[in-house]
């Protein structure tokens, strides 16, 4: 019996030893902290082809200037980010530097998840009046700002032309004439184009729904109710029967696609809703200079619209992070310094640090000035900054196109939409 | 014997006397150290791969947990969550819809090809091959992929559809009414699998069953009725189990085609999906654990049903 | 009871003539004839229907993405191996480091099913203990419980001993047997070597380690043969288990780094990503080619009355 166990555990054991020596091989060695400034950072973004060079190019001057910090980037695309990174998180392998979106910084800094920046030097003493406060959680600054940017419509002038129908006056349209627009647009353009690509969204709703006086969010939770969004499905509706947007099932294929490969930009739609910043990446996809619109307003009054400004992303870091004190000083260099500024221009919004905005605006290629100018020209049209979704609520644009979808296919009316959206929208928010 | 005829033939061995049962214990001691030690692996498994997290797994759908703060005892809050859950419904329905559609179609359809290539042909096992290879293949990222683009509004069959001047220009994945039938097929597809169990069980069935009703003049049909399909509903009940347990469980196929999401309008929301969107997607592990813990009882009562049914159905020989 | 199955070659048992599928009575050969005309063009055009979307992978693969819009058909006139460049250096890392990934977990999860599921297969079928039967029944009952009950504590198990982000999750639990299913295969399998050769081997003096390692393993070969194989073909094609454990790209496998490779293009980039799926595909295929004999057997064998 001796001898049997002896044979049998050596023997099992041996193989079993070898086996586990092939399972600790996971990734690279990461380096170890400790020593001063020698870091190994993780550093998380999404993007698009663009950002993503300016990324990896500003990336490689901080490490040529600070050789004792390697950083590996875990570029990614926006509709997938947050699957990731929940998965990250929850196996406490969140990046060490992450960029961060308004609709999801709630969940995280309030669960505790990112990194309190100033407690180890954030630097946000340039910046612009106002723009710091969206990335306080809880009175914690867990964000910083990366880069402002406002919800607009862009357009293609090409498109226009030859569809032979006049640029419009963005200043006095509604959400009417924009369909009409739109419908006009896909008469005219030929060639299986539409005037209008992915529009409803939930920037779109927040614009609607404030234009009624409500809110997407309030300090309290959800700012609306089934009755404020019916006429919203009806408007969806409406601009598919007028043929301004394309059938359900392109839109469907159209979720989940990178900057670069939207209608828009592969010159299928005269116009699409993005974010300011994005006009720097489908003026490079589509070939030609994007323009820069308002989105509409219901009196047809431009200052009635309720625009706002966002912090187009924000940089944050993990709670959890090994190097907190060299990840905030990667984010520190990142919004601060000139150099990072020179590389990444405007692509991510016009930054927040004023000195730097002085500096870099003569250099901004012409699409960006146009972007620059036209944040600055909207200032009249303002109102009071949204607030930040609280947890549960950055899932908001997912059920909205979710149901947005089920109408357009004729499966839901509005009314039951409306109501079955504002209920899942509320139960969200409840975990 | 078969997974299930093993189950259903365990008891038997019951002892008669006294002294029998003495002996039996005697006997079924000889080996405890050796036993135990050549098992060792596996009741670590067991019990720390298994049988714990199937507890703590109960213990956490009572709970609300984050991963990154500690869970709070919520008591039945999450089960009576999922009964107003609609999304939790629609997973119920794409699943059962999904489950109760492909897998007889697809055992059907393994049957069917089994019995023909039964019939004497030349390069059996060259179809045999043919047909196996996809099983193989199916589960994979990359087929799930080649699906996407085939379905999709300019794929690959509404590309050959088109060649025979159809005018589809459906995205097939793209549209909630079609969706889920494109992973239907994709589960058919992979009937070789199955296929081949029912052909080794075939060539076991002894031909003079068949030599006899052929004597007695019994025509194709009825002998494939009346000897075929009994002698080998053991094996068509195995594949049955089986093959329901595993299709409540598919994720990949459904994840790969609406990119995570069960779009379009949760047409494709898996069961395991949805879970996996709450678990790991919304920090909501305590839900996530409900949610396995139904499809545990679920999966168990359709088990139950089967073996329930298989008395009425299903004919062992001896 | 007709032991019907527990052989390693699908013999007839002695006495019963069973189906002989290759020849014809005289009889039928009329019928035969036109019928079997019939089925073979049938089988075929299945079997063509079947194997089309793989062989259309294959061939699209070395055609430009807007190409692959255009053509349903198999004809390649230019080889375009730029997928194949591209899209090997598409992502962080070259292709290849993604595939000497799962080549290890592959490689890991083979050498622990085969040694763990060996033992515990050689206890159920040759030793005798108290509550084997207990035992035994609990591992076939563990075969139908769906996986996604446990995975979450698991995954909080591996999480708390900071083993996620590395490939211990998805290789420690084939050393302890989990995969029930190939117990079970060898448990079936051992109970057809005939008892006697132990016996002989007890009165040679060979304890139960000497017996398992000697005299049971060689003969095993079959099964374990099939086990491998198996092992391969669905460790290399998991994806699940991968994608919540495996969050940093460099660990990445196959599965996960097409989907990721998926979301970067944005299903854009179609031709790289057909020639990565081949890329991914063609160990599977190796397996299949050289292994199917065992496959067959092995499932068969499993699955019989």
């Amino acid at each position: 019996m001796a001898v049997n166990r002896r044979q049998f555990l050596t023997g099992g054991l041996a193989v079993a030893a070898a086996g586990m020596g092939l399972a600790a091989c996971g990734k690279g060695s990461s380096g170890g902290g400790g020593a001063s400034g020698s870091a190994n950072l993780q550093f998380a973004w999404w993007g698009n082809p663009v950002r993503n060079k300016n990324t990896t190019d500003a990336i490689a001057a901080y490490t040529k200037a600070h050789p004792n910090v390697k950083i590996s980037p875990q570029p990614g695309e926006f509709s997938t980010y947050w699957d990731k990174l929940a998965t990250q998180t929850a196996g406490n392998k969140a990046p060490d530097v992450i960029q961060m979106d308004m609709a999801y910084i709630a969940e995280y800094g309030k669960r505790g998840a990112l990194l309190d920046l100033a407690k180890h030097g954030a630097d946000t003493s340039k910046f612009v009046q106002g723009s710091v406060d969206s990335g306080k959680i809880d009175g914690k600054l867990v964000g910083i700002n990366a880069g402002i940017n406002t919800p607009t419509i862009l357009a293609n002038p090409k498109i226009f032309e030859q569809a032979k129908v006049e640029m419009p006056d963005d200043k006095t349209w509604t959400w009417d004439s924009l369909r009409e627009l739109g419908a006009e647009l896909t008469a005219k353009a030929g060639s299986g184009i539409v005037g209008m690509g992915v529009f409803f969204g939930d920037a779109m709703l927040s614009a609607f729904l404030r234009q009624h006086g409500k809110e997407l969010f309030t300090a309290n939770g959800v700012g609306f109710e089934a009755a404020d969004v019916v006429p919203w499905f009806d408007m969806v509706l409406g601009y598919q029967n007028a043929k301004a947007i394309p059938s359900a099932a392109a839109l469907t294929e159209e979720a989940g696609k990178s900057v670069d490969q939207t209608m828009l930009a592969v010159g299928k739609a005269a116009m699409q809703m993005q974010w300011s910043n994005q006009v720097e990446a489908l003026t490079k996809a589509a070939g030609t200079e994007i323009q820069v619109l308002r989105y509409p307003s219901m009196t047809g009054n431009a200052t009635d619209r309720k625009a706002w400004y966002k912090a187009s992303m924000l940089w944050s870091a993990s709670s959890r992070t090994k190097y907190p004190d060299q990840a905030v000083a990667l984010i520190n260099w990142w919004v601060n310094s000139s150099e990072c500024a020179n590389i990444n221009l405007a692509e991510r919004g016009v930054p927040a640090n004023t000195d730097i905005l002085a500096e870099i605006s003569p250099k901004l290629s012409p699409t960006q000035k146009a972007m620059a100018t036209f944040i600055a020209d909207i200032k009249p049209e303002l109102a009071p900054t949204p607030v930040a979704p609280p947890p549960g609520g950055g899932k908001l644009n997912d059920t909205l196109t979710r149901y947005q979808t089920d109408v357009l296919n004729g499966r839901a009316k509005s009314a039951d939409a409306a109501a079955k959206f504002v209920d899942e929208v509320k139960s969200n928010l409840k975990s | 014997m078969s997974v299930i005829s093993e189950l259903s033939h365990i008891h038997v061995e019951h002892p008669q006397s006294d002294e029998d049962r003495r002996a039996q214990r005697k006997a079924a001691g000889r080996d405890n150290k050796a036993g135990y030690l050549f098992l060792l692996p596996w009741l670590v498994g067991l019990f720390v791969i298994t049988i714990g997290p199937l507890l703590a797994s109960l213990y956490l759908s009572f709970t609300d947990y984050s991963l990154i703060e500690a869970p709070q005892w919520i008591g039945v809050h999450n089960y009576t969550r999922m009964l107003g859950d609609e999304r939790l419904h629609q997973a119920l329905k794409v699943t059962f819809i999904y489950v109760f559609v492909s897998v007889p179609l697809q055992l059907a359809l393994a049957l069917a090809i089994a019995v023909l290539l039964n019939q004497g042909m030349r390069g059996l096992s060259f179809y045999r091959s043919v047909f196996y290879l996809p099983s193989m293949l199916g589960a994979s990222v990359a087929i799930a992929v080649l699906w996407r683009q085939m379905f999709g509004t300019d794929g690959l069959i509404n590309q050959v559809l088109r060649l025979f001047g159809v005018d589809a220009h459906t995205g097939w994945i793209s549209d909630p009414r079609y969706a889920l039938s494109t992973l239907i097929l994709l589960h058919i597809w992979q009937f070789g699998s199955p296929m081949v169990i029912f052909l080794a069980g075939l060539r076991q069935i002894p031909a003079m069953y068949y030599e006899a009703a052929a004597v007695d003049g019994a025509p194709r049909w009825r002998r494939f009725t009346k000897i075929t399909l009994p002698l080998l509903s053991p094996i068509i009940f195995f594949n049955l189990v089986l093959q329901i347990i595993g299709a409540f469980q598919s994720f990949t196929q459904a994840f790969i085609v609406s990119n995570g999401t069960g779009a379009p309008s949760d047409s494709t929301l898996f069961y395991t999906l949805y879970l996996y969107q709450r678990g790991f997607g919304q920090f909501e592990m305590g839900y996530a654990a409900a949610m396995a813990w139904l499809l545990v009882v679920i999966i168990a009562a359709f088990t139950a049903i089967n073996f329930y049914a298989s008395k009425y159905w299903v004919f062992y020989d001896d | 009871m007709t032991d019907l199955t527990a052989r390693t070659e699908l013999e007839p048992p002695p006495g019963v003539a069973t189906r002989d599928t290759t020849t014809v009575g005289p009889r039928d050969a009329g019928r035969f004839r036109g019928s079997s005309v019939v089925k073979h063009l049938l089988l075929i055009a299945g079997a063509l229907t079947m194997i089309y979307p793989l062989v259309w992978l294959l061939v699209s693969s070395f055609r430009p993405t807007d190409v692959i819009f255009r053509t349903p058909g198999l004809w390649l006139n230019d080889i375009y191996v730029k997928n194949y460049t591209e899209g090997w250096n598409a992502l962080a890392n070259p292709f290849g480091h993604y595939l000497v990934n799962s080549a290890l977990v592959v490689i890991g999860a083979i050498a622990g099913n085969l040694l763990s599921c060996s033992l515990a297969a050689y206890a159920f079928a040759r030793l005798k203990f108290r509550l084997r039967t207990l035992w035994f029944s609990i591992m076939l009952l563990s075969i139908m419980l769906p996986f996604h009950v446990v995975v979450v504590p698991q995954y909080i198990l591996f999480n708390k001993l900071g083993w996620v982000d590395t490939f211990i999750p998805l290789i420690l639990p084939k050393f302890l047997a989990t995969d029930a299913f190939f117990v079970f295969l060898m448990v079936q399998f051992i109970r057809g070597i005939p008892r006697e050769l132990d016996e002989a081997a007890r009165i040679d003096g060979c304890n139960h380690w000497q017996i398992f390692s000697r005299m049971m393993i060689p003969l095993m070969i079959p099964a374990l043969a099939t086990t491998a194989i198996f092992t391969f073909i669905w460790t290399w094609s998991d994806f699940f288990t991968p994608l919540i454990y495996l969050t940093s790209p460099e660990s990445y496998t196959v599965p996960v780094a097409l989907r990721s490779f998926l979301d970067a293009t944005s299903g854009s980039n179609w031709g790289a990503m057909f020639a990565m799926s081949v890329v991914s595909l063609i160990p599977i295929f190796l397996a299949f080619l050289f292994g199917q004999r065992f496959l067959v057997r092995g499932i068969a064998t499993t699955g019989g009355k």
